[in-house]
């Protein structure tokens, strides 16, 4: 026990006195935040409409022409899981539809909107009144309007940088793992430290032991240090809890630990090591959701990505930060998570070379 | 919790019938010699002749094909971690943990064998007291070849092995690094090193073995060999001068030691 704290303590002050490792673990991850979260992507997210009430055929046909509209989206349910969902800020319109819906019978329907998003809710707003104008031109000649009673929801503002930060965490737990471990090992190896070190009587595996426990430390720096620096100065609405947070982050750096020890068994070399880890790294920065909503992803490449472990990671650190899930809640995140641990410890521990 | 071993007697290593085969060539080809406790024991060779090869073999860092080692009574290939507590190694071409200095670098290397080392106190060993706060890309090249010393010492082993611990020296660090060799088997340990310098094997070595193409071709104190060779009819082509270049060199640099 002595020995694995030594080592630990000796890796950290290595790590901690090395320039790149912070900029790379710390520095970059808040600069992504920080470039992205002013660059506003917000106009590209699809207006969320939920829909519930009446599902006859006019409701049905409805409903239709609303989701052909290219910039909506549509959601049914019952009124109070989207009145749940408005208020989460995952809708902006809920639109109730009246008992025996019809277009011809000037029922009022009520819309509910999200208060926290005026430029979707009003651009919805028209949206919907265009479609509904629609829909009574088909059956009447004179288009009488049908009336809408709109009704304001205090909602969460749910921010581009709530929806980042959490990603973007994950991203750098990701990278870290990834490249830390598989660059460092065998940089490690390459120098010949790994060789001084087996003609002493230590195990190699108090030292890989070690080694998991600094990135884990680090790990958990990282999560401090975003959620940190995103409530102080980026206005993060953090619902969640710190611990939660940590064990969700700390399963997700043991899957990541050990895609870095595989990729550090199977390279010879530095120069293999970088390839090898952007192929791993790039697709699931580029399509896990860290940047932007995976709903907006192709149909078959969604399907895919939805089994990316860092797709597990960032849905769960997401909900946790926006939503307040703990983790009975996670689940299908935690689970994910386990199973890609089992399978990348067992595929590192098979490729694993000391020398 | 140390086997003693048979630890009376006065051969510390004995290397019977090593052997090495890497693929199609035979490195190491039925290697045998043994080397007295307090003795300073010399490995000379060509490169390529298998002298790293044999070494490693007894450090426990590559397999033995065929043949035993006995170290301190103990059978390398079945007891490694004993071995490995009674043995300091220097490896020829190895480095250290980057961003840790000097200091922490042998209190970390010393908790791998279970000890709690005084730094300063091995630092001093190796005339290194003074760079304790450095790290080792900061040394140069002959400081560097003193830490390495003082890092195979903290386990106070009884075996030190110096692979080529003078190569790439100037002949003042040469010379500083046998003081440090010497001091160290005053302290009554034993020393097993190799080298391409003759004079060095001649000057500190108390019994050489010279290896050629994987086989030991000859195995006594330098005198003996140099004494065997006079005594076949051997004669110098050109009459040996007075003072040779590194006398000259020695001279005007100074031979006293200086920090290099
Ligand atoms: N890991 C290895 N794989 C294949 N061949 C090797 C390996 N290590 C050494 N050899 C070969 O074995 C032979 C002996 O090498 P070794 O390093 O033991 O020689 P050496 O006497 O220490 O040489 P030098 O004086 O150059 O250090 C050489 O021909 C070398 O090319
Ligand atoms: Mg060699």
């Amino acid at each position: 026990m002595r020995l694995q704290w030594k080592l630990t303590v000796a890796s950290l002050k290595m790590f901690t006195r090395q320039k790149e490792a912070i900029v790379w673990t710390m520095l970059l991850p808040l600069f992504m935040v920080f470039l992205f979260g002013f660059v506003s992507f917000e106009g590209m997210e699809k207006i969320q409409f939920g829909v519930s009430g009446a599902e006859n055929e006019p409701a049905a046909r409805l409903v239709g022409r609303l989701g052909e509209v290219r910039t909506v989206q549509v959601n049914r349910g019952a009124e109070s899981a989207e009145l749940e969902q408005l208020e989460a800020g995952k809708r902006h319109l809920v639109l109730v539809l009246p008992q025996g819906f019809d277009p011809a019978g000037k029922q009022e329907l009520r819309v509910l909107v999200n208060d926290g998003t005026p430029e979707e809710t009003q651009m919805g707003l028209l949206i919907l009144r265009k479609v509904l104008d629609d829909a009574t031109f088909g059956v009447q000649s004179a288009p009488d309007r049908i009336p809408m009673a709109i009704q304001s929801v205090a909602s969460r503002r749910s921010s581009y940088i709530d929806f980042l930060l959490p990603g973007v965490l994950s991203l750098a737990i990701m990278q870290s793992g990834i490249f830390g471990v598989a660059f460092g090992f065998v940089s490690l190896r390459k120098r010949g430290v790994l060789r001084r070190l087996s003609v002493t009587p230590m195990k190699p595996q108090d030292f890989i032991a070690a080694q998991v426990a600094m990135r884990l430390i680090v790990l958990l720096a990282q999560i401090v240090v975003l959620v940190g620096v995103g409530i102080l100065f980026f206005d993060l609405q953090f619902m969640g809890r710190l611990l939660d947070l940590f064990a969700m982050g700390l399963l997700g750096g043991a899957v990541f630990l050990a895609i870095g020890f595989f990729l550090a068994g199977i390279a010879r070399t530095e120069d293999q090591v970088v390839p090898l880890a952007n192929v791993v790294s790039l697709p699931m920065m580029l399509l896990s959701g860290v940047f932007f909503s995976r709903a907006n992803l192709p149909e078959p490449v969604r399907v895919v990505t939805e089994f990316f472990p860092l797709t597990y990671l960032a849905d769960g650190m997401r909900s946790i930060v926006l939503e307040g899930s703990t983790l009975p809640a996670l689940w299908l995140q935690l689970v994910g998570l386990g199973l890609w641990s089992i399978l990348s410890v067992w595929a590192a521990v098979r490729v694993f070379r000391w020398e | 919790m140390f086997q003693t071993g048979v630890s009376v007697s006065p051969v510390i290593l004995a290397v019977n019938n090593l052997c090495k085969r890497y693929g199609e060539l035979v490195a190491v080809d039925r290697v045998s010699f043994s080397v007295h406790r307090q003795e300073i024991f010399g490995i000379l060779g060509p490169n390529g002749a298998g002298k790293t090869s044999t070494l490693e073999m007894i450090e426990t860092l590559r397999p033995i094909d065929a043949g035993t080692v006995i170290l301190d009574g103990l059978d390398v290939s079945s007891h490694p971690r004993q071995v490995q507590q009674r043995i300091g190694v220097q490896l020829q071409s190895a480095s250290f943990f980057e961003k840790l200095n000097l200091k922490e670098l042998l209190l970390l290397l010393g908790e791998l064998y279970g000890r709690v080392v005084d730094p300063m106190e091995l630092l001093s060993e190796v005339d290194l007291q003074d760079r304790a706060k450095a790290q080792v890309e900061q040394l140069s090249g002959g400081q560097q070849q003193r830490f390495s010393i003082a890092a195979s010492l903290v386990n106070d082993p009884l075996l030190v092995f110096l692979d080529e611990p003078t190569t790439g020296l100037d002949p003042q660090a040469r010379r500083h690094l046998w003081g440090v060799i010497r001091r160290i088997r005053s302290e009554g340990k034993t020393v097993v090193l190799t080298t391409h310098y003759m004079e060095e094997a001649e000057e500190l070595c108390d019994r050489v073995a010279i290896m050629d193409r994987g086989r030991i071709v000859a195995d006594a104190p330098p005198r003996t060999l140099i004494g065997d060779l006079l005594a076949s009819g051997f004669k110098k082509e050109r009459v040996e001068r007075l003072a040779n270049l590194e006398d000259v060199f020695l001279h005007l640099t100074g031979h006293a030691l200086q920090e290099d």
